[in-house]
């Protein structure tokens, strides 16, 4: 039943790639900055070591950076509640009709998911361009790290798909477990 | 009809005009008035879409959150920065720079020299002295060493907090360099003062002149501009401007000058620059900007799930209390946004900075994060309901 409820949660997606757009741009936004954090790591430390304290503004730039990743990512699970309410009658139907609640929930969690995935990669992919082009145009003195950049994509894909599973979880599931009487009846 | 009748039933009217009750008494009772009434709505919105609010606050937080982070940095390195200049230069009124400039040096604490003092002769009348500022570095980690005239011969003086770090007390001896020396402890100043030639044997030739003008030109705002004219220097009230490096120096004027701030104050104000102009600065400001548009897709969403509720209250003359709604509504995201946000900052301050942010600066920056608050809470709620508001009655009904 699971490969189902991905089956129908893809082709929702799909319907709805224009309400996806926005939390896509957030989060791909977030990704941006956590790559070129990433990337850029070596001017940062530089600009870090100017300000003094090193090691910690180094750590606190990481950590702001991922914290700008998860605004970009709440914004996927506000889209979800958004999307909840105007699936609400969908869910009743599919409740009334015997469907399990754990398809359901995983055909709910493909939306953010997907909008994390590809935001992120979205994100990760324009700023290894952009590191890439300010590397070549000698913008960026202390050079652009190919390894830095791969670390960026993976943290900022892996955070941003985890994060937003995670933030949706809780209202997909009271959406999924409402009754489904009172799903129908919603206005 | 007698008129003991008519008394007597002029007596009953009145009595019957008393025992009826006053209609608006009938009328529930509102306690807090209409913000209290403002408030309950928005809190009966809040508790019929709870996740939504919760998601909303959740970003908002976090966006202020790395502002307040970086704030505190920045506000940090403002206390730090007017403290320096101040136990550099003390209250003189010409502080010369040496065309290498100089540095805040984190490992110290305090300001030193990049260069050797500017080859200057103090003008007629003016007071001044030269003074080595520079770092050592003991075996207990760098420490700034300030030669200042005046100083005795063989004696250091130091705060506790130095001293303590030197493992040194009052009248005992301190090895510096080849040099033993007695300590005197006082003061509170990060940097170890000594007589100038001793400072020059321990940290070399490096540091700055200080001077005051004399009595007859007590109270000009020129003062810079004057000494510099006489040594042949160029001269600024501006902190942020540094020396040309081909140069010979630069004089800055530390009195107030014309402005409302003193040098100290600039200079910190420099120094906090520093932050808020890096990469740290700009992250936090995107997520800030993250964090709103949060709030208005938070509110566009919740304004088109009650557009029949609206369009109701349109129609019947209640267009301006949807605006005062949504108000009230996007206050208690925004309040509750930073009260987590900023509380999060400071575990976060507290977990990675440790040595860099003190609660004062913490406080401050969340006391600056708060001011951009009602903005963003105005502005937050007035884009979806300005929208809502510019559709006729009737077809938010027809919904």
């Amino acid at each position: 039943m699971l490969k189902y409820g991905l089956a129908y949660g893809l082709l929702s997606s799909r319907r709805r790639a224009r309400q996806m757009l926005l939390p896509a741009i957030t989060i791909a936004t977030g990704a941006f900055l956590v790559v070129i954090v990433f990337a850029m790591s070596a001017g940062i430390k530089k600009q870090a070591t100017a300000l003094g304290h090193a090691d910690e503004i180094g750590h606190a730039i990481v950590l702001i950076a991922v914290t700008v990743l998860l605004v970009g990512v709440v914004e996927a699970a506000v889209a979800t509640t958004r999307t909840i309410a105007h699936r609400t009658r969908e869910l009743g139907v599919l409740g009334a009709t015997g469907v399990r609640s754990r398809p359901v929930l995983v055909a709910l969690l493909v939306e953010p998911v997907v909008t994390a995935f590809f935001g992120a990669l979205g994100g990760a992919v324009l700023a290894a361009v952009a590191g890439a082009v300010l590397g070549a145009v000698g913008a960026a003195e202390s050079g652009v790290s190919a390894s830095g950049t791969v670390t960026g994509l993976v943290i900022a894909v892996a955070v941003s798909v985890v994060a937003a599973a995670v933030t949706s979880v809780v209202p997909i599931w009271r959406a999924v477990h409402h009754p489904p009487i009172k799903s129908l009846s919603a206005s | 009809m007698t008129a003991f009748e008519i008394l007597n039933q002029t007596e009953t009217s009145k009595k019957t005009e008393a025992a009826s009750p006053d209609p608006r008494s009938a009328l529930p009772t509102n306690p807090g008035g209409t913000f209290g009434r403002l408030m309950r709505f928005a809190l009966a919105n809040i508790r019929r879409r709870p996740e939504r609010f919760a998601l909303s606050v959740l970003g908002i937080a976090l966006a202020i959150a790395a502002v307040t982070v970086v704030r505190t940095i920045s506000t940090s390195f403002a206390i730090t920065g007017g403290d320096s200049v101040t136990n550099a230069i003390g209250s003189h009124a010409i502080w010369v720079v040496p065309a290498q400039g100089v540095t805040y040096s984190a490992a110290t604490g305090a300001l030193v020299s990049n260069g050797p003092p500017s080859a200057i002769t103090l003008p007629a009348g003016w007071t001044g002295t030269e003074m080595i500022a520079g770092a050592w570095h003991s075996p207990h980690g760098q420490v700034a060493v300030y030669g200042v005239a005046g100083t005795a011969e063989g004696k250091a003086v130091l705060s506790a907090q130095l001293a303590q770090r030197l493992g040194v007390s009052d009248g005992g001896p301190l090895l510096l360099g080849s040099h033993t020396v007695t300590v005197a402890v006082r003061g509170g100043s990060p940097a170890l003062t000594v007589s100038p030639d001793l400072a020059q044997d321990i940290v070399g030739n490096v540091g700055w002149w200080v001077a005051d003008e004399p009595a007859i030109d007590h109270g000009r705002n020129d003062m810079g501009q004057l000494f510099g004219t006489a040594v042949g220097l160029p001269s600024t009230q501006d902190p942020a401007q540094a020396p040309d490096k081909n140069g010979k120096g630069l004089v800055y004027d530390t009195t107030t000058g014309s402005g409302a701030l003193s040098f100290a104050q600039k200079y910190a104000s420099a120094f906090s620059g520093q932050v808020t102009d890096s990469t740290l600065g700009l992250i936090s400001i995107i997520g800030l900007a993250l964090g709103f548009v949060i709030a208005v897709s938070s509110f566009l969403a919740s304004v088109q799930e009650r557009r029949r509720e609206f369009g109701i209250m349109s129609s019947i003359g209640l267009a301006d209390e949807v605006l005062y709604f949504f108000l009230v509504e996007s206050g208690v995201v925004f309040v509750a946004a930073w009260l987590i946000g900023v509380l999060a900052a400071g575990v976060a301050v507290w977990a990675v900075l440790p040595h860099l942010a003190t609660p004062v600066a913490w406080a401050q920056a969340s006391a600056t994060v708060a001011a951009f608050l009602p903005a963003m809470a105005i502005v937050g709620a007035i884009v979806p309901v300005h929208r809502l508001l510019q559709q006729r009655p009737v077809a938010l009904l027809a919904d």
